[in-house]
């Protein structure tokens, strides 16, 4: 029944979702406004009124020099590989220890899980020189490829926990009656939980893809190699020991944002209403 | 969490009285087994070869008094270090700290992060524009949001200043923020939230989504208005990813680190445990020390993480 | 001599300390010696850490004229210049010493020179470099001696700085009054900025770099001449007359908060171009900064303010250091003697690295005018006690003076209590 109050109330209620989720924005995205504005602004060695947002004089001067500095596009693209073969490799690897820890029995698995769980409270930053002496002993050192190993083992912990969670809520009834009509346990994974998860696989896929793009410390430490090195290290090189001209910086920050963004696009889609249900159904 | 009555799978449920059973669902003995360890033991080998054993190497090099040059002696030290950790008022002032900024940025993530995924879950027009939108702080870099953040809570007339002083009448005069401890703390804290709030509403919006579109139409068939919904529909529905993302930014606010380097260096009595370890051992070279003061805070996040979730599980079991 | 340490009962516990503590080869044993100079043979890589931001006129410099003209002269030899960001630097220097993976040659801050030579990385080039004393009269003294540690050189100066008064003219002629030459002048002028909006004087920081020219130019000293006590020096009359008149200017509010440590205020550099800081303490690259950030500021220089003890700077700057796990170490110290040759210390000196050569400072005006009040100041300017102590003593005098400033204590009080600490920390290395 729709009556006019019930269509008023509808309009009432879209206006303060609007006004709420607008006043959100704002503030949330007001600092990265701020990155933009500085970023096509010359004189950018002190940061100048937060309230100007428009700068006086924009030049895209900033961006073309980042874009001409030696190098730049092959950090890109560096960091790009790493990125995608870490997160191709966490997302499958992560699933598949969720859906083995949620879903079927073995010795020791409540003690693996355990384990998992113990090791998000340790903190990397703490583990550094063992894990560099490890890097050389396997002879992983100064290498892109060295560096997939890492990301992908720091990062299991938390996808692992997080899919876990997940996985969990999808009724058992589904797997059992798979189970009826004879399906073995990698088919199960492939062709029930893995589409039901999407929302969850889609968080996986962002959160794997910003930490192994964005990460520096590691990055720093095991590669020397000019030509080896990741975008974070050419970001952070911009910085001067005495001054930092912060429209370069930040003008680098955000031609580094951009494939992030993209995949976060393209990956929230899979959050969408209704993808579960239709799943139920068949 | 399994699915209510009065649904499809629930109906599938019935009609197969035997197969219903409380464990996971069971391979056939030896070849389940098997199964189980091959989908774990590949990603579990890399995970242990890369964060677990240098875990334990860590700890043993904190019963030491660890040299960093290759071949020299680090005299064995037992637990000294530990003990002068948990004597050591540097170090408890930074557990204090740590506990405080936990203690405000997590309940204000999970409430705000909750609010806007409930907010955008839904065919709300421009949705993905918004959730762009939130996400945009969450893939900034720190080092950069760290100096936005202490431009604006800035001593002079700055934006902090300006709702504190002009706004909400906190306050006299422009307030000093980063002069003293618990002021910084509040521009640390502002950081935190406004970084992690994108963060967690994903993580919402994903457990959201993967309600089955016919649980909310069959309340709203039985009467339910929205907060009735909420409250017996989604709610149920995203406890477990409350839970995981409860433990995760409590562990993540006990491990802060990046953010108080960068705002205040650790000045002010700022010190968090991380803050404290990384000085010990990258500037003053005292790594046994260093890492029995990580180890102490991964205990003591450890017990508090397994507290938490005895007592959710406890309440869901109720 | 360190040895491996004896595998305990534990099998455990062997096995970890065992990976940690063993040597996985090539630690100590550089395989090629230093030669003679200019020896025409030498060949093979060269891996050389700095810390210069890209697109910066440094790093250009280096990688365009330097590198390319030593390259000229020994073909044979390559020269892999890696930029590692400076707030890092250390950081990566620790954890390749742990690893066994330092490169031949690092451009390292003055101040990391003596840890890195206790932990036993570093060559002694006063021991091993047949022409070390040629070079080492060929530069300033002060900047050598930051390389001395327990009786040898560790590396040789590569580019050399020190704080001198910046002030702002327009403030001063506002007021009416002169730019202070002495601790008393600055008292007697203070009230007269203040009347006319200004802070007589600002620093960002209290620690070694901040609180030394105080210190000195009153007469003190933080250690004795071995660098074994600070008791008797640090808290000395005179050390803490230097720190008392910052605490006087300080209560009399003539010292803006941010010397306690302030992220959110105004930097002095800001200050001081706004009219805020009637005077600031900095070093050379002011100069090019304020031209691109303040270029209708006209900046003007003076030497540090003087007390009983003269007007006596700090030193900062970078060593040159050569690994001792360099296994190419003829090449090696053949760069280094290029960086250190007349021509590379002119060129650098163009884009604002001051040189550390003595027959250049004449014609060092020439290149920048204004190193001249640099040049002058570097005649006496003192660098930081050498000790691996330092980063440990650096903050504690941080932290105490700092006490002193808020009120929490006298500043003898301070300064006693910071050399009873300092001393126990000499006394690990001594």
């Amino acid at each position: 029944m729709d009556t006019v109050g019930s269509r008023r109330r509808r309009a009432l209620s879209y206006a303060v979702r609007y006004a709420l989720l607008g006043i959100s924005a704002v503030l949330l995205s007001y600092p990265f406004l701020y990155m933009v504005s500085t970023s096509f602004k010359t004189r950018s060695l002190v940061l100048g009124d937060p309230m100007q947002l428009i700068p006086e004089e924009p030049t895209l001067d900033n961006y073309i020099r980042v874009l001409a500095t030696e190098n730049f596009g092959r950090y890109f693209l560096n960091s790009a590989i790493v990125a995608v073969v870490s997160t191709v490799l966490i997302v499958l690897l992560a699933s598949m220890m969720a859906y083995g820890f949620t879903r079927l029995q073995f010795p020791g698995r409540r003690i693996l899980f355990a384990l998992v769980v113990i090791g998000l409270t340790i903190p990397t930053m703490m583990l550094i020189i063992p894990q560099f002496l490890l890097a050389r002993d396997l002879g992983l050192l100064n290498s892109l490829h060295g560096l997939v190993p890492f990301y992908v083992g720091t990062a299991l912990g938390f996808n692992t926990f997080l899919l876990s969670g997940f996985f969990q809520g999808i009724p058992k009834e589904l797997d059992e009656a798979m189970i009826i009509d004879g399906a073995g346990p990698w088919r199960r994974y492939w062709s029930l939980a893995l589409p039901l998860s999407k929302p969850a696989l889609g968080t996986c896929v962002i959160f794997a893809f910003l930490g192994t793009w964005d990460e520096f410390a590691w990055a720093l430490t095991v590669l020397n190699d000019v030509d080896q090195r990741t975008l974070p290290i050419a970001i952070a090189l911009f910085h001067g020991q005495h001054s930092t001209s912060w429209g370069l910086v930040f003008a680098a920050s955000l031609l580094a944002i951009v494939p992030v963004l993209i995949v976060y696009i393209v990956f929230q889609r899979f959050f969408v209403a209704g993808l579960a249900s239709g799943a139920i159904k068949s | 969490m399994t699915a209510p009555t009065g649904t499809p799978s629930a109906a599938l449920v019935s009609a197969n009285p035997r197969r219903r059973r409380s464990t996971a669902v069971a391979g056939d003995g030896r070849r389940g087994a098997f199964a189980g360890l091959a989908f774990v033991l590949p990603g579990f080998a890399v995970y242990a070869l890369v964060m677990l054993y240098p875990a334990v190497q860590t700890f043993l090099l904190s019963l030491r008094d660890w040299k960093i040059t290759p071949g020299a002696e680090s005299p064995w030290v037992g637990l000294d270090n530990y003990v002068k950790a948990f004597g050591d008022p540097k170090f408890l002032d930074s557990l204090v700290n740590a506990v405080v900024y936990t203690a405000v940025t997590v309940p204000l993530q999970i409430a705000i992060g909750l609010f806007l995924a409930v907010l955008l879950d839904s065919k709300l027009p421009g949705r993905v524009a918004f959730r762009v939108l939130f996400y945009l702080p969450v893939v900034t870099s720190w080092v950069v949001v760290s100096l936005l953040f202490q431009f604006m809570f800035s001593s002079g007339d700055g934006p902090a200043n300006f709702i504190a002083v002009d706004v909400l009448h906190l306050a006299d005069e422009n307030i000093g923020w980063f002069r003293e401890r618990w002021t910084s703390f509040i521009a640390i804290c502002a950081l935190g939230v406004w970084k992690g709030i994108g963060w967690a509403m994903l993580i919402f919006l994903a457990a959201l989504t993967a309600v089955p579109k016919e649980l909310h139409e069959a309340a709203a068939l039985d009467g339910a208005g929205v907060l009735n919904r909420f409250r017996f529909v989604s709610v149920p529905a995203i406890r477990g990813a409350l839970s995981v993302v409860f433990i995760l930014l409590l562990i993540g606010g006990f491990n802060v680190f990046i953010s108080v380097l960068l705002m205040t260096g650790g000045a002010h009595d700022t010190q968090v445990p991380l803050t404290y370890m990384y000085d010990q051992a990258f500037k003053f070279l005292e790594f046994g020390y260093g890492s029995a003061v990580s180890f102490s805070l991964t205990a003591i996040v450890l017990a508090v993480a397994a507290l938490q979730y005895w007592w959710t599980r406890r309440r869901m079991a109720d | 001599m360190k040895t491996i340490k004896h595998l305990a009962s534990v099998a455990a516990l062997g096995v970890a300390a065992v990976a940690l503590a063993g040597c996985t080869g090539g630690a100590a044993a550089g395989s090629s010696a230093i030669g003679e100079p200019g020896a025409t043979d030498i060949s093979g890589t060269v891996t050389f850490w700095h810390a210069f931001g890209s697109d910066s006129s440094e790093v250009k410099t280096l990688d365009e004229i330097l590198i390319p003209r030593f390259e000229e002269e020994f073909p044979d030899v390559d020269v892999k210049a890696v930029p590692v960001p400076y707030d890092e630097l250390h950081q990566k220097l620790i954890t390749a010493v742990a690893g066994d993976q330092l490169p031949d040659l690092v451009r390292a801050d003055i101040i990391w020179v003596p840890q890195l030579a206790d932990l036993g990385v570093l060559e002694p080039l006063s021991a091993s470099m047949p022409d070390f004393d040629d070079i080492a009269d060929a530069v300033f003294p002060g900047p050598l001696a930051t390389n001395l540690w327990q009786g040898e050189y560790y590396g040789l100066p590569l580019g050399t700085n020190t704080r001198v008064t910046m002030y702002n003219d327009a403030v001063f002629a506002a007021a009416g009054v002169d730019v202070p030459a002495t601790f008393e002048e600055l008292a007697e002028i203070a009230p007269a900025l203040k009347a006319a909006g200004a802070y007589a004087f600002a620093d960002n920081g209290a620690s070694g770099w901040n609180v030394l020219p105080w210190i000195w130019s009153a007469g003190g000293d933080i250690v004795n001449d071995d660098v074994t006590k600070a008791s008797g020096y640090l808290n000395s009359a005179e050390s803490v007359a230097g720190i008392q008149t910052l605490v006087d200017l300080y209560t009399d509010g003539h010292l803006p908060p941010i010397i306690l440590g302030d992220a959110g205020g105004m930097s002095t550099s800001d200050g001081l171009a706004q009219g805020a800081y009637a005077t600031i303490y900095d070093g050379p690259w002011m100069y090019p900064i304020f031209a691109g950030q303040y270029p209708d500021f006209v900046l003007n220089d003076a030497p540090v303010i003087a007390g009983d003890g003269g007007s006596i700077s700090v030193v900062g700057g970078e060593d040159i250091v050569l690994t001792r796990s360099s296994e190419n170490k003829a090449a090696a110290a053949e760069f280094l003697r290029f960086l250190l040759s007349e021509e590379a210390q002119l060129e650098m000196a163009k884009v604002g690295q001051m040189p550390v050569r003595t027959d250049l400072r004449d014609g060092l005006t020439a290149i920048n005018p204004y190193y001249a009040q640099f040049v002058d100041q570097l005649a006496n300017a003192r660098p930081r006690p050498a000790t691996p102590a330092w980063p440990q003593i650096d903050a504690l005098i941080q932290d105490e003076i700092r006490a002193a400033i808020r009120g929490d204590k006298t500043v003898q009080e301070a300064l006693d209590a910071a050399a009873e600490q300092a001393d126990a920390l000499l006394a690990q290395y001594n």
